[in-house]
């Protein structure tokens, strides 16, 4: 009978960004959004039994307000038999430009749910300086990262690791992308890293290097699977 | 006309920083339709309007006639409307500390940059916003102080039956059905602005329509104790009506919010007007004759636009549902398009009694949240009088039976300060809800009784032009709030929750709805004042009303106060579609307590 019934189902994983304007909504804004793009679309999502069906749909941990994403995913339930590619195409055309499907994958095996098992986000700062030419302030603020930042701050237990990659081309402002490997969940002490709070703090924490926040960007997810960090679509 | 001017998006961002619930101000959802200047090739040959709902966007996007007329409007190869609603607290904090004028959604188009602005006004404790959007706007909010010949400013809406208090800030007002008569003004506007003809030549060509006051060719004289003497002239502005419903389309492909709005569902117009008469009600006298969509092109319409949105909730709106009369027919044919559970149906007007609560059960398909009634009146004698037509029989046999079919929550709605009312009335609605308690207790077990919750609502009846009531005046707060005392003491609070709505907003929502044109004073000083919202109560600030008042030199008695029957009353000028004299004959049968059982 489940052999049976497993034909007219179809698990999808996938994921999407939200950018520009979309990085203005919340996070029940954007499932809300998905849910009727997908009802839209003319797919049908699999409801859950019971006294108040609910469409079986679970999205990744929420991102703050305001912050672009890269890396939104959804693990959908949907009824019938349905292609991955068409899957894509079809709710893409139900979506605005700002919030788009970039990959899609069958689940064929079972997974745990995305809330739960993603243990490790990353986000890339856009930084940029006030005053160009001072070489020192830079390696400064390279050696205080570390020392602040990593092994002092609140946040050590959050951030992970910090990488640096000056951005090319341009001269009078200098640009540095910073990424920031910031664990969300599952901390020594259960403790949830509240994105807002390090963001504040990092924003004022900058100030000394007179370094100024562009841009920030939810850029990936990732997954422990056994002891490897893999994307939650690499492990579907 | 001159270069539209519009916000930068990095400008934006700056501006949306810290700002609550920035969805409110991104445009970029699904049906927006406005002309864009990327892909329009002469953009400024276009007549830009501003449709503008002084409300925030939660509010706004939940109102039907708004996604009307922005459908209608930009349907037409001519016009391009845009919406504009109002910026909350916060975000009209930073356009103002930052000077940044406030801006159309969809383009990003400054206010002042429109050719037309229209103001759709849903109730008078909304004037000051329109005033503190004209001003972000960077407009000049009295009409004599707009010297240009652009933007022209105008409002419509239920709440500008009596344009009086707002005349001073508009051009014009539109009376009635906006769908034929919005682009009727704005092909006006086209030749008033191709042509660069004089601002009298387009109110000349406009006054011409149905539905269209302007408030500079009339003239009001007054006795020295401030009643009105006579209007000059007198012709009437008769109500821009549409005959039939069934030419409009309902609108199946509305903008859908991207933010949660107060209604999020696929609404659906079945019916305009209403043939009960309730003699306290406006609606039910302005949107008169009752027109009724066609129930075979409904049943289509409503399927594709549940199609075209992804909406799981659709609503079926009128002044009164269940009067409607392929109603069964109709939420049959929605209920079944989908699984059980998938889809919900809400009527919000529909009359509870005990042959419609197996539809009721049909539409809620399992799910019971709960029963609303309007009984509006606790003695039967009241209920006489206000001609609401439900029987406290009735009503209980209902209430029973649902308690028998599962439901543990019921709505009660209650007016009171009604004309001719006396104390054993507003024991009357202590008795009633004693008695639904009893009948609670009668048909629920020890754990559902437990649960048991009745939620009544208690509302300042408040006199409205254009209904029998008319002439009524607005019970003292005093009174207001012994009676509301009365009843707080001796309903069982065991079962109970009482809310009260605030007898001083309601003394005030009554100066607005019979104000003349003096009061537009008023509500300029309130709102310089820092009047704002005013329909939050934590915003509403009754001090700052009252020094309006008195700065204005006008007493707020002389508008809640008793009119005579003979007075020129400030509305006098628009013909509604309904006689005075009609609205005299009830007011008189109420008096004599009887029920007028005539339907039109």
């Amino acid at each position: 009978m489940t052999e049976q019934k497993n034909v007219y189902e179809t698990r999808i994983r996938f994921k999407f960004y939200k950018k520009d304007e979309f990085k203005y909504l919340s996070h029940l804004d954007i499932s809300r959004i998905m849910i009727r793009a997908i009802r839209r679309a003319g797919l049908e999502i699999k409801y859950s039994q019971g006294y108040n069906p609910k469409p079986k749909i679970g999205f990744s941990p929420p991102t703050p307000l305001g912050v672009e994403s890269m890396a939104e995913y959804a693990d959908v339930l949907l009824d019938g038999d349905i292609d991955d590619g068409a899957f894509k195409k079809k709710l893409n055309l139900e979506l605005k430009p700002q919030m788009q499907i970039s990959e899609v994958k069958k689940i064929t095996e079972k997974t745990g749910n995305l809330m739960n098992t993603v243990s490790l986000v990353l986000y890339g700062f856009e930084l940029y300086m006030c005053s160009s030419d001072n070489e020192d302030l830079l390696k400064r603020f390279h050696t205080g990262l570390k020392e602040d930042l990593i092994t002092r701050s609140d946040f050590s237990h959050s951030i992970f690791d910090l990488n640096i990659i000056p951005l090319k081309g341009i001269s009078d402002i200098i640009l540095l992308k910073l990424l920031g490997y910031a664990k969300i969940f599952k901390e020594e002490n259960n403790e949830i890293f509240k994105f807002n709070n390090f963001y504040e703090y990092f924003e004022n924490w900058l100030k000394q290097y007179c370094l100024n926040i562009k841009d920030v960007k939810k850029e990936e997810l990732f997954v422990m699977s056994g002891s490897v960090l893999k994307t939650p679509m690499e492990i579907v | 006309m001159d270069k539209i001017k519009r916000l930068d998006f990095t400008l934006l961002g700056k501006l949306l920083k810290d700002i609550e619930k920035p969805g409110r101000y991104i445009n970029n959802e699904i049906g927006t339709k406005s002309k864009n200047p990327g892909t329009v090739k002469d953009f400024h040959d276009l007549i830009l309007m501003a449709l503008v709902f002084p409300d925030i966007y939660e509010v706004g996007m939940s109102n039907l006639g708004l996604q009307i007329l922005y459908d209608i409007i930009n349907k037409h190869e001519c016009f391009s409307a845009e919406r504009v609603f109002s910026p909350w607290i916060d975000f009209e904090e930073k356009l103002r500390r930052q000077k940044v004028k406030i801006f159309s959604l969809e383009n990003r188009i400054f206010l002042d940059s429109f050719d037309l602005i229209g103001f759709t006004v849903q109730h008078e404790l909304l004037y000051t916003n329109i005033l503190n959007i004209l001003d972000v706007g960077g407009i000049s909010i009295r009409t004599r102080d707009r010297r240009n010949r652009f933007p022209l400013v105008c409002a419509g809406g239920p709440a500008i039956v009596n344009p009086q208090p707002l005349s001073r800030f508009m051009d014009f007002f539109v009376i009635g059905d906006g769908e034929e008569v919005v682009i009727s003004i704005l092909q006006r506007v086209k030749k008033y602005r191709d042509n660069k003809k004089e601002k009298q030549w387009f109110l000349k060509e406009i006054s011409k329509l149905d539905g269209v006051y302007i408030p500079e060719f009339y003239k009001f004289f007054y006795y020295p104790d401030g009643r009105i003497e006579k209007i000059e002239p007198e012709k009437k502005v008769k109500k821009a009506l549409i005959k039939d419903l069934n030419e409009f389309e309902i609108v199946q492909d509305p903008i859908i919010p991207n933010i949660k709005a107060v209604h999020d569902r696929f609404a659906v117009e079945i019916m305009r007007g209403c043939s009960r008469g309730c003699r306290f009600c406006q609606a039910g006298i302005t949107y008169r004759p009752v027109r009724k969509r066609e129930v075979g092109s409904l049943i289509r319409q409503s399927i594709a636009g549940l199609k075209k949105t992804g909406h799981d909730e659709i609503s079926f709106l009128s002044l009164s549902s269940s009067d409607y009369k392929d109603i069964g027919h109709l939420l049959e044919k929605i209920t079944g398009l989908s699984k059980p559970g998938r889809l919900s149906v809400s009527m919000p007007s529909m009359r509870l009694d005990s042959l419609n609560l197996k539809l009721f059960e049909l539409i809620q398909s399992g799910r019971k949240t709960g029963l609303t009634f309007a009984p509006e009146a606790g003695s039967q004698r009241m209920r006489n009088i206000i001609n609401k037509t439900i029987e406290e029989k009735e009503m209980l046999d209902c209430i029973k039976m649902a308690f028998s079919s599962g439901w543990e929550k019921i709505k009660l709605y209650f007016m009171i300060g009604l004309p001719y009312e006396n104390d054993k009335d507003i024991d009357g609605i202590t008795l009633l809800v004693e008695k639904i308690i009893m009948s609670a207790k009668e048909r629920l077990s020890g754990k559902k009784l437990a649960r048991l919750k009745i939620n009544i609502s208690i509302n300042a009846f408040c006199p409205k032009p254009f209904t029998p009531f008319q002439w009524a005046a607005h019970d003292d707060t005093e009174n207001l709030d012994r009676k509301f005392d009365f009843i707080l003491k001796n309903v069982s609070k065991r079962y109970v929750n009482i809310n009260w709505a605030d007898s001083r907003k309601s003394r005030i929502e009554c100066a607005l709805a019979r104000g003349n044109d003096r009061v537009g004073e008023v509500i300029e000083k309130a709102w310089k004042n820092g009047a704002r919202f005013d329909n939050w109560t934590d915003f509403f600030k009754l001090s700052v009303w009252e020094e309006g008042f008195e700065k204005a030199g006008l007493d707020i008695g002389l508008f809640t106060r008793n009119f005579s029957e003979d007075e020129v009353l400030p509305w006098d000028i628009i013909d509604i579609g309904v006689s005075k004299e009609f609205l005299l004959k009830e007011y008189d049968r109420a008096k004599e307590c009887l029920r007028n059982q005539d339907k039109i």
